[in-house]
């Protein structure tokens, strides 16, 4: 697979220039070390879905010279209902855009089958496995995509990754982003144990269990 | 080095600079000292003590540089680590949902609260979050008419914003204060008498305790603290207070009772913040630096000592303000 050159340098200015430094000072998102990522080949990010701002931070997070073969998965009918769109959104976000709605009839365009030939062209990607932002804050069923996808490339790692603050500070239908000490978990780049997808999924839902344990807001239901 | 900085900042009083250059070389000092430990001493793990120097350094070349460098940048330094402090305070607090609005307006204060201490007017300044802000947010909060828990986050969003804002603001106008005939420092000396010193007292607490420390004050709080760290540091920050003493324009008395304030209060700003973080189940406020942790982790103490400092030195060595005609007439 071949660098392109020009999308790279864009994509390093735009995020590592351009998003980071305005995320990290006037929304206050704090970045871990991500720099382990460039010792992994391939891998599927795999995080909850609050906010606009996910995306944005996530992909800022990255190793420079990784982004161009991170791809986020995003739903066509939202950043690509016009050709331009689908353009701008390819070349500036570095999508892979999928239709929510498609069935297996669809053949190439059946949004599993473009994943997985975006993985066998090379690219890790980027997935939101609870489908839409839905309440702040609060992480809904996640669909089980993710571990098909899984179960189909055995060999391929997956990076659970939590975000916590960021729903607070951008939620779903907010217009001004509130600064926010958002901040992002990395959890380790993991092997599925099995390749049957019912088990991958309880291991990543478990995965996911302990980091929202770990990071989670913990609400005070004192008695009032 | 003396000369080299008054050539950097030709509008400050020799006491100004002299004082930089103490703080300057002090800080290679334990820099030399740390660096000589690493080459004589491989095996000793000093990385956080050299985490937190190197800190300092950074630290202290940004405050150098933003105070004593241009007058309206100042104030607009101050005013972005007031955003900082309050961002985190209210990041760590948890509030609602609906309290979105609420603190973005909380938000907005800031410059005005700025804008007030740049412009010197002590009357506005003095009630603008106190009494304004204290009326106007808990009715912003109340037009999204979620009532779960409301009286925690109108409660919580004031404190925060009196800590972080309105304390923390005082610093902004120790600038502001008027020249006094004799006292060539000004208020840009005060500043730096406090800052200083609130500083040196957090240092000086922590090493008393570290080598002395056996009884502790307050367990619950805060585990390291000691009765021994608590004395020893109220001696030395008064001690070091009278010596630089130079800076401000108090009698010698006057000197020893401030900085002896500085330090109690100090102290108290440090646990304050302490039970907050233990309330929550968190080390630090924030990662932003390194080996110190957050922003208000280094400056917890200075948003007691601040607005304590300011009014005791209103009190003590200034003449009332002048009204707001005059104020508008010289703008």
């Amino acid at each position: 697979m071949q660098k392109p050159l020009i999308k790279s340098i864009c994509l390093n200015i735009i995020y590592k220039w351009l998003w980071r430094p305005v995320l990290k000072f006037f929304v206050g998102i704090q970045y871990p070390d991500c720099s382990f990522l460039r010792n992994e080949k391939q891998f599927v990010i795999i995080a909850n879905h609050n906010s606009h701002l996910d995306t944005l931070s996530l992909q800022s997070a990255l190793p420079g010279d990784i982004l161009w073969r991170v791809r986020p998965v995003a739903a066509e009918d939202y950043f690509g209902n016009t050709k331009l769109k689908a353009k701008l959104s390819n070349f500036f976000i570095n999508t892979l855009l999928i239709n929510r709605k498609s069935k297996k009839e669809d053949g190439p365009n059946y949004s599993m089958n473009k994943m997985l030939k975006a993985i066998d062209d090379g690219y890790s990607l980027i997935l939101f496995p609870e489908g839409s932002r839905g309440e702040p804050e609060q992480m809904s069923k996640m669909k089980s995509g993710i571990a098909r996808l899984l179960a189909q490339r055995p060999g391929l790692k997956y990076v659970p990754v939590f975000m916590t603050g960021m729903g607070t500070s951008l939620p779903k239908g907010g217009m001004v982003p509130l600064p926010y000490n958002a901040t992002l978990h990395f959890g380790k780049p993991t092997l599925p144990e099995t390749d049957d997808s019912y088990a991958i999924m309880d291991q990543i839902e478990k995965d996911f269990a302990n980091m929202v344990e770990q990071y989670g807001i913990k609400e005070d239901e004192d008695d009032d | 080095m003396r000369k080299i900085l008054s050539n950097l900042f030709p509008e400050q009083s020799s006491e100004v600079i002299l004082m930089i250059s103490i703080i300057l070389i002090t800080l290679l000092a334990v820099s030399a000292i740390l660096l000589a430990v690493k080459k004589a001493m491989p095996e000793k793990n000093i990385t956080e003590i050299v985490n937190r120097t190197k800190s300092w350094w950074i630290m202290i070349g940004i405050f150098i540089a933003a105070i004593f460098i241009n007058n309206t940048a100042s104030y607009v330094f101050l005013a972005i680590l007031s955003f900082f402090a309050f961002r985190e305070l209210y990041s760590v607090l948890h509030f609602r949902q609906s309290d979105r609005s609420a603190l973005l307006v909380a938000l907005l204060t800031i410059p005005v609260q700025y804008a007030l201490a740049y412009f010197k007017w002590y009357g506005g300044y003095i009630i603008f979050i106190p009494v304004i802000m204290f009326l106007l947010l808990p009715p912003i909060m109340v037009i999204k008419q979620d009532t779960h828990r409301i009286t925690k986050s109108m409660a919580l969003l004031h404190w925060s914003l009196m800590l972080s804002v309105f304390g923390l603001s005082h610093l902004a106008f120790l600038l502001s204060m008027p020249d006094l005939e004799g006292f060539s420092s000004g208020g840009r000396g005060l500043l730096l008498f406090l800052v200083f010193l609130t500083e040196i007292n957090d240092i000086m607490q922590f090493i008393w305790g570290k080598t002395f420390g056996k009884h502790k004050i307050l367990p619950n709080v805060s585990p390291n603290k000691t009765w021994e760290g608590f004395i020893g540091g109220v001696i030395s920050t008064t001690v070091i207070g009278y010596f630089i003493g130079f800076l401000t324009p108090l009698s010698t008395s006057q000197v020893i009772f401030t900085s002896a304030m500085i330090s109690v209060f100090g102290f108290a700003g440090d646990v304050v913040l302490s039970a907050i973080k233990r309330d929550k189940g968190i080390k630090d406020m924030s990662d932003t630096i390194p080996g110190h942790g957050g922003i208000f982790d280094r400056i917890d103490s200075l948003s007691f000592t601040a607005p304590a400092f300011f009014h005791l030195m209103y009190f003590l060595v200034y003449p009332p303000f002048q009204p707001f005609e005059e104020i508008c007439k010289n703008l």
